[in-house]
This record gives structure tokens, sequence and C-alpha cells, in this order.
């Protein structure tokens, strides 16, 4: 750490440790009703409010540390202290206040009513104004030296584009069709646009720190990696458009190119791969390293590989819509998103805390969990997508009838589910010791 | 590769990729109100859309394929279910579907039940590519008379075991054919509680008279 300002991360990690624990707890409720259909909380927290607190609080703590990282890197990058270390601050409050908002107002029952969209509108503007203020603060802190490195630069784009495309699912449409139009906007261009920006620059800049590569090379790497990821994930978002009553023609477009979308994720992979092998300093943050070449890894199979597997729309016309989006939903954001969060809260809070030789060894416990049990889940949500394909689409029986033949695998995959919750016990109590102790 | 490629890459493969989006994006906001049939869609639909939002429905049941998976896709609802059977089910799901899997009572005013209703009927119209497709073996499996069509979309075997097929909410019907005869059965279905006032069954008197001679015509011949 050479400035003082990037200790503003600090507030911003431990707020999406404690989110991300919410986002398990609230997730355990969810699959339990799956596995018993005797739902004791329905008239308190029925399936949809729990959907949506899981799905929301993993997308508010992903942002949280989003911001964070981005808090972090911005004064290396651009050799200069943040420029307003109170405007960070009460950014930070007011979204944690628009996130509380929201989740109270599930419980009571205030909602939007779109997948992870739910916040009511006037949260929605609120975190607007969340955005911009971030997005002010760090371009300010870029225009005083104006040195425009590349990992700035993709970083920089990538907020603006998850700031800008939010606009997109703030407004009501009287066509559900349309608002479904609009709303992938959102969802997949943040998902394979805006967000791998971010993760392609975050992670560059992490492993270049860790390695001691060249600069040079890995801002080369990250040019095409996010070249490819947006020349495949822009026309990609046609893949949601298959059967929503747009156009056919989209099927074509929409599986060519999504079919493509696996293959700067495999850059990625070659491209960790290869800085860590040519590393010019001893990498003495293993659990870091751990996370990165992990996050790779997982990221590849789950956003690559699973979404590759139900893609094209020859076999997509008969996976969507069931349990198979969910395998590969909690795979990919594990994989992409939760994972790079965790390398940043493990690459960061040493050096904010002034700890280089911190004990590693419950970290990488952790990591182990967390994959392993993520693995499991995932493979047995697709099983119980594979029966469910099987037996009500292609045989043509009744939901809740299919529903009983997987139930099965939902209680695989919950009992997983606690397996990768006590990764998230161990992460948290290792993360906060480090967070609490003093150099 | 230099910097200054790499960097190529990155622009000229975004532009392109946006400039496609984008012609085929507009292309679809033309095409769309035709597609949809947005001509139906009146203030009811709109309102009934704003019901579905409002209760979260969405967050249990996939619309279009989306949402959570808890509950069975609506996008198709309205051609196999009529609109007398929704409405009672919306008043009380768990007194039409008593057994399983239950959706709460949302407690939904009248106007809102029209509402959502007439908006599932104006969904049903969406042109959706043939999505979902149809079953392959869609016609083995359901395949039969009128009256055993009817025992499906009334969803009776959410209480009532078949052939080993069904909840244990109400009797078996496998035989039911030679126990009762065709005006008993016809008598139950109209008023479950001419035989037994402390029936829990609800009632199918609502349904055209030719489906309830057809099912009662057809439990009579189950032996």
């Amino acid at each position: 750490m050479k400035y003082e300002s990037q200790k503003i991360a600090i507030n911003y990690f431990m707020i999406a440790a404690v989110l991300f624990g919410l986002q398990i707890v609230f997730g355990l409720i969810t699959g339990a009703k799956y596995v018993w259909d005797f739902d004791p909380l329905i008239s308190i927290i029925p399936f949809n409010t729990a959907r949506a607190i899981h799905i929301n609080l993993l997308v508010v703590w992903l942002l949280f540390g989003f911001m964070g990282g981005t808090y972090y890197i911005i004064p290396e990058e651009a050799q200069a202290e943040i420029y307003s270390k109170k405007l960070a601050n009460f950014q930070l409050v007011l979204f944690a206040l628009i996130g509380v908002s929201a989740i109270v107002g599930y419980l009571l029952g205030w909602t939007w009513g779109m997948p992870f969209l739910e916040q009511p509108t006037v949260l929605k503007f609120g975190i607007v104004t969340v955005a911009l203020i971030f997005l002010y603060n760090i371009f300010m802190t870029m225009m005083k030296t104006k040195k425009w490195t590349v990992i700035q630069g993709v970083l920089l784009g990538g907020l603006v584009m998850l700031a800008g495309m939010f606009l997109f699912g703030v407004f009501f449409m009287k066509n559900l069709s349309d608002q479904y139009f609009w709303w992938w906007w959102v969802i997949h261009l943040w998902v394979e646009g805006a967000w791998e920006l971010i993760t392609g620059a975050i992670m560059a800049f992490m492993l270049m720190k860790l390695t001691g590569v060249d600069r040079q090379l890995v801002e080369k790497w990250l040019y095409i990696e996010v070249g490819f990821v947006l020349f495949t994930g822009i026309v990609g978002t046609g893949h949601h458009y298959y059967w929503i009553g747009t156009p056919n023609y989209w099927l074509w477009w929409g599986g060519i190119f999504s079919a493509l979308e696996p293959l700067p994720i495999l850059f990625m992979v070659v491209d960790t791969l290869r800085v860590v092998r040519e590393r010019k300093t001893e990498i003495a943050n293993r659990v870091a390293l751990y996370w990165a070449v992990g996050c790779a890894v997982m990221h590849f199979f789950g956003a690559g590989v699973w979404g590759f597997a139900h893609t094209l729309p020859q076999i997509n016309q008969w996976t969507h819509g069931t349990q198979i989006t969910a395998s590969h939903g909690h795979f990919a954001f594990f994989g992409a998103y939760a994972m790079l969060n965790l390398t940043m809260f493990y690459f960061a809070m040493p050096q904010l805390k002034g700890l280089p030789n911190f004990k590693q060894s419950l970290g990488i416990q952790s990591f182990w969990f967390m994959c392993s049990f993520m693995g499991l889940m995932a493979l047995s949500l697709a099983v119980a997508g594979i029966v469910q394909v099987y037996f009500q689409r292609v045989l043509g029986m009744d939901f809740l009838t299919t529903q009983g033949y997987m139930k099965l695998w939902y209680a695989v995959f919950w009992v997983a589910a606690w397996g990768f919750t006590a990764g998230v016990v161990l992460f948290l109590i290792d993360f906060f010791r480090l967070a609490k102790s003093k150099a | 590769m230099t910097l200054s490629r790499a960097k190529a890459v990155f622009i000229w493969g975004t532009a392109i990729s946006a400039v496609i989006f984008l012609v085929l994006s507009y292309d679809t906001l033309v095409q769309m109100p035709k597609r949809t049939g947005e001509e139906k869609m009146d203030a009811h639909v709109v309102a009934g859309k704003w019901v579905w939002q409002k209760y979260n429905c969405n967050d249990c049941h996939t619309i279009l394929g989306i949402g959570g998976y808890y509950a069975p896709d609506v996008t198709k609802v309205m051609s196999y279910r009529d609109t007398e059977w929704v409405t009672r089910f919306l008043k009380d799901p768990e007194k039409v579907w008593p057994n399983a899997r239950k959706m709460p009572n949302l407690h939904l005013q009248d106007q809102e039940v029209a509402d959502v209703v007439a908006f599932l009927t104006w969904v049903n119209g969406i042109d959706t590519n043939n999505w979902p497709p149809k079953p392959l073996l869609a016609t083995a499996v359901t395949s039969g008379s009128p009256g055993e069509a009817v025992y499906k979309a009334q969803g009776c075997s959410a209480c009532h075991m078949l052939d080993g097929v069904g909840g244990t909410v109400g009797p078996d019907l496998t035989k039911v054919g030679s126990k009762r005869d065709k005006a008993w059965i016809e008598a139950q279905l109209r008023d479950p509680k001419t035989h037994n006032p402390k029936s829990i069954m609800p009632g199918v008197s609502k349904l055209a008279p030719k489906d309830i001679d057809d099912l009662a015509g057809y439990l009579a011949g189950l032996r």
C-alpha cells in the first residue's frame, strides 16, 4: 500500500464480506423449500422473497467488492490520492442504507417484481445516485495525474458501462416482451460485458503486482481479452432473445456469437497460468494466488463450459427455464465474480493492514471448501435439471410431478450448500481476524 | 502482437459487435408490436402486468422461461387452463391444489384477479418461436378420451391417485367405476357435499356441462 486513501477499501470489503455471509443464509432458506414441501416460513419469508433477497445480496456484495477494489487500485494506477475520501465514505453509507431498505422492504412485500431488479423505483434512483458519486470520485482522481494506463481505462470503461446499462432496467413497460428485451440489456450486458471488463482490469492489476511481470505484457493481454469478451458478448445477448417474443434471426446471431463466448475466458486461463509460471518475484501471498488461479479455472468452467452447454438454440429450447439455468447461475457467479472479490480481499487486506506475513492456512482451507462444494452444488443442480428436461419437456410430465422426481438431487444440492457454508464461515473468521489485527 | 495491435482488436471487436447488435435491436423493436399482439394489449392487460410485478410472482414462477424455477412456467398457462379455473385457483390456491408444494394465498381483490388473468391471456398470444416445445412423447402420454383430458386439466391428480400416480388427499380412483355409477359421480362433481357434508373437495360445477359429462363418463369407465 502506497497511498493513505487506499484504506477506504477496508470498510467496503468488510461490508461485502458480511453481506456475502447473509446471502448464504438466505440461500439455505431458499434451498430448503425445494427439499421439503412443508414450508413453516411461507407466511414470513415465502420462496419469492427469499430468492429476491438471496440474489439481491449477491449483486450488492459483489458491487461493494468492485467498488472497494477500485478504491484500492486507482490510487496506485493514477499515482495520486483518491479525490475525496468524504465522498467515498458518504457513498458507502448511502449504498448500505439503500441495501438495508430494499431487504426490509422485500420482507414487508415492497417490491418492483422483476427478477434481480426487484428494488422499488425510488431506491433505483438512489442506486443511480450512488453510481454517479462513485464514478465522479474515480474520474476526478484519474484527472489529477491523467496517467491513462490500460488497466485504469478498462476499469473506468467497465464501471461506466455498469452504471449506464442499469438505466435500461428502471422503467415500467406495458409490454412484457419489451420489458424483458431491455431487462437483458442490464442483466446480460452486466455479467457478460461490464462486469467482465471490471474483472479483467482488477485481475490484470493483481497478477501484475503478485508476479512482477511487465505491465506491457499484462495490458496487451487485457486488451485482447476484453476485446473478445465484448465482440462475442454484445451480440451474444441474442441467446436471451430466442423465446421472448423477439424475431427468430436471434437463434442464429445469438447462437453463433454466444458459442464463442468461452474463448476469451479460455484466454484468461492461459494468460493467468503463463504469468504465474513466468513470475519475476516469489509469490508470498499464497492465498491470493490460490484464489486468482482458482478464479480463472472456475470462471472458465462455470461461465464458459456450463454456459456453452445450453447456449445453442437446439438445446436451449429444451433447457430454457429449468434448473439447468440455476446450476449455471450458481457456478458462473461464484467462479467469475465471487472468486474475483475473494482474490481481491486476500490480495489487498494484508497490504492495507501492513501484515505481509499473515497466517494463511485457514484461507486456503476455505478456498478448498468453497470450490469443491460449489462444484458439487453445480453438478447436483445440473442432474436435477437433466431429470426435469427429460420428464417435463421430453415426456410431457406435469411440472409438480416432475419436481418430486428431482427431490433427491435438491437434497444433495442442499447438503453440498452446507459444505459451502462451512467454507464461507472459515473465510469470515479468517477475514475478520485479518481485518481486526494490527501491524 | 504489439500493444497498439491489441488495442485495435479491442476497439474493432467492440465496435463491430455493437453495430450488429444495435441494428438487430432496432429491427426487433420494429417487429415486436406485431409479434406480441400489442393491439390486444388493453388497460386490463397492463394493470394485470403490474399485479404480476406487485406480488413478485416472477421470483417463484417463470414467464417466457425467465424467473424463479420453483413454480410452473405461466407463459402458455391459458392454453391448458380456462379463465374459470385460474380465477378459482388465484382466489384460494390451496383449496384447488391442496397437495405438495404450496402457493400462498395472496388475498387478491377480484379486480386484481381479473386483470392478471387478462395479462396471462395476452401473454399466451406472444409469438415465442414455438417455445416451450411440444413434448416429444406427448401424444403417447396425453392421448385418451375427452374426459381424461378434463381430469388432467383440472388437476384432479393433485389429490386423487390413479394407477399409482397422484395424491393421497382424496380416495384412490383407479377402480372407482366398479363402485359408483355415472350419475353418482356426476352429482359428486357438481356438489361434493351431496354425499358427504364434510367433504373438502372443490366442486367443478362451473365447468361446461359437456366437460362434466365427459369427466363423469371417463371416471365411471374405470373398473
